[in-house]
């Protein structure tokens, strides 16, 4: 039998297609007699309208369908919470990605030549394009619900007794900018209007059938009629989860009878994006002479821009996590998502738990340096233990995670601030630490079903189905290795299926850390009444008992007597057995028995050390150092689990040190990478490490966790605290720019160079 | 309609020219608006989608092919510009079904995720090891400055290049 180690090192099933060129993405794909599709979106960001005319984008030759709200048969709208974002706006524009028509034509520079021949008179309104704005009365309301999305909020203990018995409070805000998920693929793909009346949407996603529900609601279709085939992407980080241009390619190809290809352009991507929330978070924190932690109030405000999407349960998870792995008796925090006409904010990895991570540990730093405390050893004095509650008092599973990453990433602190010197006389360095948890799934009182299919196909193959896609964070390497682990077949006896809702069943979302998490206890599921189906066969087919067989490479095979071959193979196993052998299983992401809404039960840990170099005349902040201890349970596939580890770390580096889409009057000012930068090679510390730590507890029976987020989380404040011990200026906003060093260092009346 | 304006503003000039120019090592004639943007012509007119379009202006280098063995963006290259030039896509690394070592390389050391970079990607690195035998880590850094990977973090890649360049060493010293 082959190590753990050894199965768990195996190279992706679909790296070769990778690396040679050969994947077809769903944008690479080309249909006969395809049209091209544009979409025209708003060039105001609040505008009522007042007329639309499309007679002379009609009469260009080539093109072949010129669409409006008039053409919606079904909800003209479309959001995974609620449906409040028009798929073709009527009277109103809400921000600058706002659609009001769109085209089919026979190439893409007729599609694009046709939407400049749309006439569509406007009326501006007054842009509401701060949160300040949104919560003025003077200013309109967006929608009839008034300009406040969604509040949430958390209660424990008495803050107000408790602070009055604090020794030392910090209070303190919080700036973290608008990011944008720079996955290198833009939206698109094919839809395709099929001979019987059917529509298969070739268009990547996070959830298949969360597109086919919304689809059929915006198209007025049944959602059998619907075929969404939705993987593989080139990266979607949380960006892909919503409907992006799936409805307009839908309406075209309903309309033309032909299949309609759209593939958004940078631009036309940064524009219309869903992005990660900008947040104004305030926190008051205290402790008492010893330096335990007493009383901690957040306030969290959130630019969600003009629609919901999933701007509701973004800002459930902040609050869920404005207390991380500390523990603290009295507790207040109180949450806004405001509505905007800056551009719409939703899913992206973290979902919400980077923000309020920053603070957080922002507030940690400052209180440890108030007390004239190690900053580690005040956090271990205030950490949970494996059998403490959730942050928000809900029983959760018992973890270490905590104390594990906060050990050891102060072992891997020590070892480093030994080789402080810099590279110049004009440069300091400095070394900074955080820590963080965040929970996997849903959380509690949101559907979160999972599930699968174990099936011996009549070709003799063993698939495994789960409606989950391949965004690039390795999900099928995750699958293959898990079912060649727990079923002892081997690679080439292996089919999996994914990403297509004509063929696979439910599994819930691919999103929230949760498909690793997923597919171990699906298998867990299945696999015992899958063996015992293909092993009872075999008993009777071969009169040998059936605790002398077991599944392997190819077949059944004796577990008595050695044979060079199985006893039967799987093909002649499905030949001789008329029906398919299918198991399937269905379940919900393991929550809290505690009814605390979004609670989460299953969390994973991370402790971040970063090291910087602060060039003194410059103010650049430059990364030489990244580390980051994860505790999530075993690893699965090491590739993919650093992989995720250091590229979330990646983008949490450009998160704090150079990205922000600003907006100014709710318009982007940054439209392409040639202004919205995102980190280099040279951008990265040449060499970062991973130190996974596999061990869980004894009895847990939840097995290894997803890492698609915990990687990115908690890096931002590892490197304010590395800006902080170079040069003794606190970070309150991010990205850390130069300019601001600069001017900080000046303030400061300069730092002295050793 | 013999031009007009595409949606960034410039003359999109529809009238063709017959373009001569080799890919991957066969000759190819083709023809093409003069001004279409060569990762056009490669995904649609010749049909090799190997070669990725992500920012259009030059900066992500998920387009980068090779011009005479030069790295070029080939979202920044017009038709007419290949015109009696070799031009090579990551569809021409691997002979059949042996890699290249490069793409050997990526395979096993995590150099790619989602994959959409890595056409671009490995098409430099293979640029970078063919100009350097040896190359420093700053050299490495320059050599990828035009090549974004929102995914891998950039360390499964620099752990690909290091490993190339280790087995490299190892030969020489067998010899």
């Amino acid at each position: 039998m082959k190590k753990q180690t050894d199965t768990r090192n195996r190279i992706r099933p679909d790296g070769k297609a990778k690396v040679t060129g050969r994947l077809t993405y769903l944008t690479d794909l080309t249909l006969p007699n395809m049209l091209f599709g544009k979409i025209l979106r708003s060039p105001h960001a609040h505008a009522k309208i007042r007329r639309i005319r499309t007679e002379k984008a009609e009469q260009i030759p080539g093109v072949h369908a010129v669409l409006t709200h008039k053409d919606v048969p079904g909800v003209n709208g479309f959001g995974i919470i609620m449906p409040d974002q028009p798929v073709l706006c009527e009277d109103l524009v809400r921000y600058v990605g706002d659609a009001i028509a769109c085209v089919a034509a026979d190439s893409i520079d007729i599609a694009a030549l046709a939407l400049t021949f749309i006439e569509v008179e406007y009326e501006e309104l007054p842009v509401i394009d701060t949160m300040e704005k949104a919560l003025d009365p003077d200013y309109p309301t967006l929608h009839p619900d008034g300009n406040i999305l969604h509040k949430a909020g958390h209660k424990r203990g008495d803050t107000e007794k408790a602070f009055s018995e604090c020794a030392v409070i910090v209070e303190q805000t919080y700036e973290l900018p608008r990011q944008v998920h720079g996955y290198m693929e833009t939206e698109g793909g094919v839809i395709v209007p099929e001979a019987d009346g059917q529509l298969t949407v070739y268009v990547g996603t996070q959830h298949g059938f969360k597109d086919q529900f919304q689809l059929a609601r915006i198209l007025n279709m049944p959602e059998s009629d619907i075929r969404v085939v939705s993987s593989p992407m080139g990266g979607s980080f949380g960006g892909k989860d919503e409907l992006n241009i799936q409805p307009y390619g839908a309406l075209l190809a309903l309309k033309t009878g032909r299949p309609v290809k759209i593939h958004q352009t940078r631009q036309e991507s940064i524009r219309t994006s869903i992005k990660r929330h900008p947040m104004r978070i305030t926190m008051k924190t205290g402790v008492d002479p010893s330096g335990y932690l007493l009383a901690h109030q957040t306030w969290i405000k959130a630019d969600t821009g003009a629609y919901s999407t999933l701007g509701p349960a973004v800002l459930d998870f902040s609050v869920e996590h404005a207390t991380g792995p500390y523990v603290i008796p009295a507790v207040q925090t109180e949450g806004l998502s405001i509505i905007t006409n800056n551009g719409v904010a939703g899913e992206f990895r973290g979902f919400g738990g980077n923000q309020v991570t920053f603070a957080l540990e922002g507030q940690m730093d400052r209180l440890a340096d108030r007390l004239h405390m190690d900053p580690v050893e005040f956090r271990r004095m205030n950490l949970r233990k494996s059998n403490d509650v959730g942050p928000l008092g809900q029983r959760i599973a018992e973890t270490e995670g905590a104390s594990l990453v906060l050990e050891t990433i102060a072992t891997q602190y020590q070892q480093q601030i030994a080789q402080k010197p810099a590279s110049s006389k004009y440069s300091l360095r400095g070394y900074g630490t955080a820590i963080t948890m965040h929970g996997g799934g849903l959380g509690y009182g949101r559907l979160d079903p999972a599930g699968g299919r174990l099936s011996l196909k009549s070709n003799g193959k063993i698939e495994i189905a789960f409606g989950f896609e391949e965004a690039g964070q390795g999900i099928l390497s995750v699958i293959e290795t898990l079912v060649l682990e727990e079923l002892g077949c081997d690679v080439e006896d292996l089919s999996i299926v994914i990403g297509d809702t004509a063929l696979v069943p439910s599994s819930g979302s691919t999103t929230a850390s949760r498909g690793t998490s997923m597919v171990w206890h699906s298998l867990q599921k299945l696999k015992q009444p899958f063996k015992q189906k293909l092993i009872e066969l075999t008993a009777a087919n071969t009169g040998i008992a059936q605790t002398e067989l077991r599944l392997g490479k190819a077949g059944i095979w004796s577990t008595k007597e050695e044979y060079d071959q199985p006893v039967i193979t799987y093909q002649d196993l499905a030949i001789q057995q008329r029906e398919e052998i299918v198991t399937h299983t269905r379940f919900d992401f393991p929550t809290t028995p505690d009814p605390i809404d979004s609670g989460h039960f299953l969390y994973t840990f991370s402790g971040v050390l970063a090291g910087v170099e602060i060039d003194l005349l410059t103010g650049k902040v430059k990364l030489i150092q990244l580390d980051q201890a994860i505790a999530a349970g075993p690893v699965v596939n090491r590739n993919g689990y650093i992989g995720q580890i250091e590229g979330g770390g990646a983008m949490a580096v450009g998160y704090t040190l150079m990205e922000e889409a600003l907006m100014k009057e709710g318009h982007y000012l940054t439209t392409n990478f040639d202004t919205y930068l995102m980190p280099g090679l040279s951008d990265m510390p040449f060499l970062m490490n991973t130190i996974p730590i596999e061990d869980l507890p004894e009895k847990d029976i939840y097995g290894p966790r997803g890492v698609g987020e915990i990687g990115t989380v908690g890096v931002a404040p590892a490197i304010a605290s590395a800006v902080f011990d170079a040069i003794g200026i606190r970070i309150d906003q991010l990205p850390i720019s130069p300019e601001f060093i600069l001017q900080a260092l000046e303030e400061k009346g300069g730092v002295a160079v050793e | 309609m013999s031009s007009h304006t595409n949606e960034h503003g410039s003359i999109i000039n529809t009238n063709e020219s017959a373009i001569r120019f080799q890919l991957n090592g066969k000759s190819i004639q083709k023809n093409l608006p003069p001004a279409k943007r060569l990762v056009e012509v490669l995904r649609e007119d010749c049909e090799l989608t190997g070669t990725k379009l992500s920012c259009g202006v030059g900066r992500c280098g998920a387009c980068a092919v090779l011009i005479d063995g030069k790295l070029t963006a080939s979202c920044l290259t017009m038709a007419y510009q290949a015109e009696g030039k070799s031009v090579t896509t990551i569809e021409h690394l691997a002979k059949d079904e042996e890699l290249h070592p490069v793409q050997q390389a990526f395979l096993e050391n995590g150099g790619f995720q989602c994959g959409y970079c890595t056409p671009g990607m490995i098409i430099s690195v293979d640029a970078l090891l063919t100009s350097h035998e040896s190359p420093s880590e700053d050299q490495i850094k320059e050599a990828l400055s035009g090549n974004l990977c929102r995914c891998t973090g950039y360390g499964g890649i620099v752990r690909s290049i290091q490993h190339i360049l280790t087995q490299e060493k190892e030969g020489m010293h067998r010899e």
